[in-house]
């Protein structure tokens, strides 16, 4: 009778602190894993060899990691490092190389990693691989069409892109007048904002959509502000100093906003641009 | 004709980097139809060795066996033998219906037969009303019974036991003994190993006393009364060869 | 040839009554149901990881039944005995030996086709969940690249032959057989490596010799592995299949020729 009384109690503290000690332990976990930070990327070809028959798991798993790490950053609203978007990209690399036809890194590549860091170098990489092994999809040459344009400004590739996107079977005729148009220097941001226009037609997922819908709602303000400063030129023979001529001028009725936070300017050559540099 | 005959066998068995042990060394035995042969003798002596000699699951370093006139590497003469293994194993996720089954295709059995033979064996060796339950679950009595089962099921001319008695209650060697003495009624030849000496007293025509692989006596009860009991026999043979090896 | 059948239909059963592979199966469901849930962390390729989980589990359990049960079949015999009861009866060491090679083959056929079928509920499910425009699937593709898994069981089953043919016990061959598994997995990625390291590192000769002596010796087994071309619907043409098939067939003869050489003078003291 007392044996299994004393077994009561001891097993009943036990539970009780199991539970008050499982609490504590997976706070110290996450303590330790925001601690570790990125830790190291195994290279392709060791990937692709130890993964035996199962590349396409090992790249979905990889993939996931990064974008778990990466959705941990923008939940706790944190700014990633340099070397952080580095490990991402060298992730994505990894994850297309066990699977060269995976599309959600290279959606990833081509949708956050030019945006966020200007690492549009590595973007581009990313969906060069895709435009060789994932031929029917016509998505990817407008991408890389959009990239080579907006970040790059060689509308020659950009041309090309499009047009391969186009033979791909890229839905909307907006397209080949778009390759067309980059034929032609000049009224970037009125390309930039058509193509804008055609990518957020394509987008589903909500978050993405309201992202593009910010750079556009800039890039349009931008273009106000050109046509502005062209009306200005027309009208009084000379360049505004800074845009509070405009309004000084009557020109416009007021400068807009910068969605980023920023403060648009007229630059030395005469172009409009911002403070946030649409970041 | 010998229904079973060893000419002159020699088994040895490589022990070490140059050494070797002798289980069987010059071995020559005959066994004719109907007769009951009993082979005796201390553990490790060759007894086993020599059966699965017959049965072909090992081959023997020098000499030859045969079998109903036909050397014991012919598959098909395996026909007509029976043979149940000292410690049998079976598979054990399956029931006796199933591996009876086994046995009596690969004897060339038809279904009709097997079922037919099947029922008769199992109410035999009283194996009839578990007969569904998988091997698993059976005692080491039961095990040793499904052994002859399987041994008997095609009815074969020459029935070759290695310790058939092992595990068995004084119920089940009783049975042993019954089945044996009906199969010699039947005018099968029977060659069984066995430790105990009434049972092989009570059932054997003759019996071979084998020491340290060499088969140092036969008796035919038929034509020798023996002065000594059979037990004092035996170790006399023991030491007459030097011991246990 | 009814006593290849009889061996293979005994070893089948006792091999499909083993407790293990209801654990397996069970794996296995589990493992689909995770499917499910896996892939709503995914963007867009949804039905590609999908693909790739049902697959690779399909993969998974047939390779868990061949090395745990399948070895088993061959270490029942060998370490407990159980062969006596086989090899008494009319039939020759070859026959015992292909037939319990067939045995495990239709062991590895079950689990192939029910979990085969199995593994397509989460992919139409993912289907259904999400199914962009640029992704392609065909069910065709899906159910080839199944029967692949149940081609390179065979082989593997014939590995596994092999090595019980003459190892002393169940878990050498258990190892032998796992590590060709390994080596046959990898032979054909190390000759590309080898291949395209060229300009970047020395590799000595006497390597890259060894990686193409393997490549030949082991099966490649990489080659059965159509896991990919079902996640992308990516078309595969009628000499991929025939000469894959065929370099199978002759590798499960010689592996299985070589095995019942072995056997002939094996004994069972």
């Amino acid at each position: 009778m007392q044996r299994s009384l004393t077994t009561a109690i001891l097993v009943s503290f036990a539970l009780i602190g199991s539970i008050f000690a499982i609490s504590r332990v997976s706070l110290e976990r996450d303590n330790l894993h925001q601690k570790e930070g990125i830790g190291l990327v195994m290279p392709s070809q060791v990937a692709q060899i130890i993964a035996l028959e199962f590349k396409g798991l090992f790249a979905d798993a990889i993939f996931s990691r990064a974008m778990t790490y990466y959705g941990g950053k923008l939940i706790r609203a944190e700014k990633l490092s340099e070397e952080e978007w580095d490990w991402i990209y060298r992730n994505m690399d990894t994850a297309t190389d066990l699977d060269n036809y995976f599309l959600d890194p290279y959606y990833f590549g081509a949708t956050n990693l030019a945006w966020g860091t200007n690492k549009v170098k590595e973007a581009n990489l990313l969906l060069e691989k895709a435009f060789k092994y994932r031929d029917w999809d016509w998505t990817i040459p407008f991408y890389l069409g959009f990239n080579y344009f907006y970040f790059l400004q060689d509308n020659e590739n950009a041309a090309f892109y499009l047009m391969e996107s186009a033979k791909r079977g890229a839905s909307g005729s907006l397209i080949p007048i778009l390759a067309a148009r980059l034929a032609y220097q000049g009224k970037r941001t009125e390309n930039a904002i058509i193509f804008l226009q055609e990518i957020i037609r394509k987008t589903d997922d909500e978050t993405l959509k309201k992202a593009y819908e910010t750079r556009l709602n800039a890039l349009k303000s931008i273009l106000f502000l050109e046509r502005a400063a062209a009306a200005y030129q027309e009208r009084f023979k000379k360049q505004p100093e800074n845009l509070d001529d405009l309004t000084a001028k009557n020109v416009i009725r007021e400068i807009p906003k910068d969605p980023y936070g920023g403060k648009f300017y007229i630059d030395k050559d005469g172009s409009i641009k911002t403070t946030s540099e649409l970041r | 004709m010998d229904i079973i005959s060893f000419d002159k066998i020699t088994k040895d068995y490589k022990t070490g980097f140059r050494k070797k042990k002798t289980a069987l060394k010059d071995f020559s035995l005959d066994i004719v139809e109907g007769e009951v042969f009993g082979f005796l003798g201390p553990n490790g002596a060759g007894k086993s060795t020599a059966i699965k000699i017959l049965l072909n699951l090992i081959f023997p370093t020098a000499g030859k066996a045969e079998i109903l006139g036909k050397d014991v590497g012919d598959k098909g003469i395996r026909k007509f033998v029976g043979y149940l293994p000292e410690n049998p194993y079976f598979y054990d996720y399956l029931n006796p219906v199933e591996l009876l089954k086994f046995a009596g295709k690969t004897s060339g059995m038809d279904s009709f037969k097997i079922k037919e033979r099947t029922e008769e064996l199992l109410n035999t060796v009283g194996l009839w009303n578990e007969r569904k339950r998988a091997i698993r679950s059976y005692s080491k009595g039961m095990v040793q019974r499904t052994g002859l089962a399987l041994a008997l099921i095609h009815d074969p001319k020459v029935v070759i036991l290695d310790e058939p008695m092992t595990g068995l209650d004084p119920i089940g060697r009783r049975q042993v003994i019954d089945l044996i003495l009906k199969l010699k009624s039947e005018g099968k030849t029977v060659f069984f190993s066995s430790h105990i000496l009434e049972d092989i007293e009570r059932v054997c025509d003759r019996i071979g006393i084998l020491v340290n692989g060499v088969l140092r006596r036969v008796i035919d009860f038929k034509n020798e009364q023996l002065i000594k009991s059979l037990e004092d026999t035996f170790i006399e043979e023991v030491d007459k060869a030097g011991g246990l090896q | 040839m009814t006593a290849v059948w009889s061996v293979a239909l005994i070893t089948f059963k006792e091999g499909i009554k083993n407790r293990v592979i209801f654990g397996i199966f069970i794996i296995a469901l589990l493992l689909f149901a995770a499917t499910t849930v896996v892939i709503t962390l995914f963007m867009r390729d949804i039905v590609k990881v999908a693909v790739d989980l049902s697959l690779s589990t399909v993969s998974f359990a047939g390779l868990l039944t061949l090395l745990f049960i399948g070895v088993n079949l061959f270490g029942k015999d060998l370490d407990k005995r159980t062969i006596y009861m086989v090899i008494s009866r009319p039939i020759s060491r070859s026959e015992y030996l292909l037939g319990k090679f067939l045995g495990i083959v239709l062991l590895a056929l079950t689990v192939v086709v029910f979990l085969g079928l199995m593994s397509a509920v989460p992919v139409i499910l993912s289907k259904r969940f999400y199914y962009y425009s640029e992704a392609r699937f065909d069910w065709m593709i899906y159910f080839i690249a199944v029967i692949y898994i149940f081609i390179k069981l065979a082989v593997v089953s014939a590995v596994i032959t092999l090595f019980a043919s003459f190892t002393s016990n169940s878990f050498i061959a258990l190892v032998l057989s796992l590590v060709t598994y390994i080596i046959g997995q990898s032979t054909e990625g190390v000759k590309l490596l080898m291949a395209s390291k060229v300009e970047k590192i020395d590799v000595s000769p006497a390597l890259s010799y060894m990686a193409e002596i393997a490549y030949y010796v082991f099966p490649n087994i990489s080659a059965f592995d159509l896991k990919t071309q079902a996640a992308h619907g990516l078309s595969i043409g009628p000499s991929y299949i025939i000469w894959t098939s065929l370099y199978a067939v002759f590798y499960i003869v010689i592996a299985l020729s070589i095995g019942v050489l072995a056997f002939r003078r094996r004994e069972f003291p």
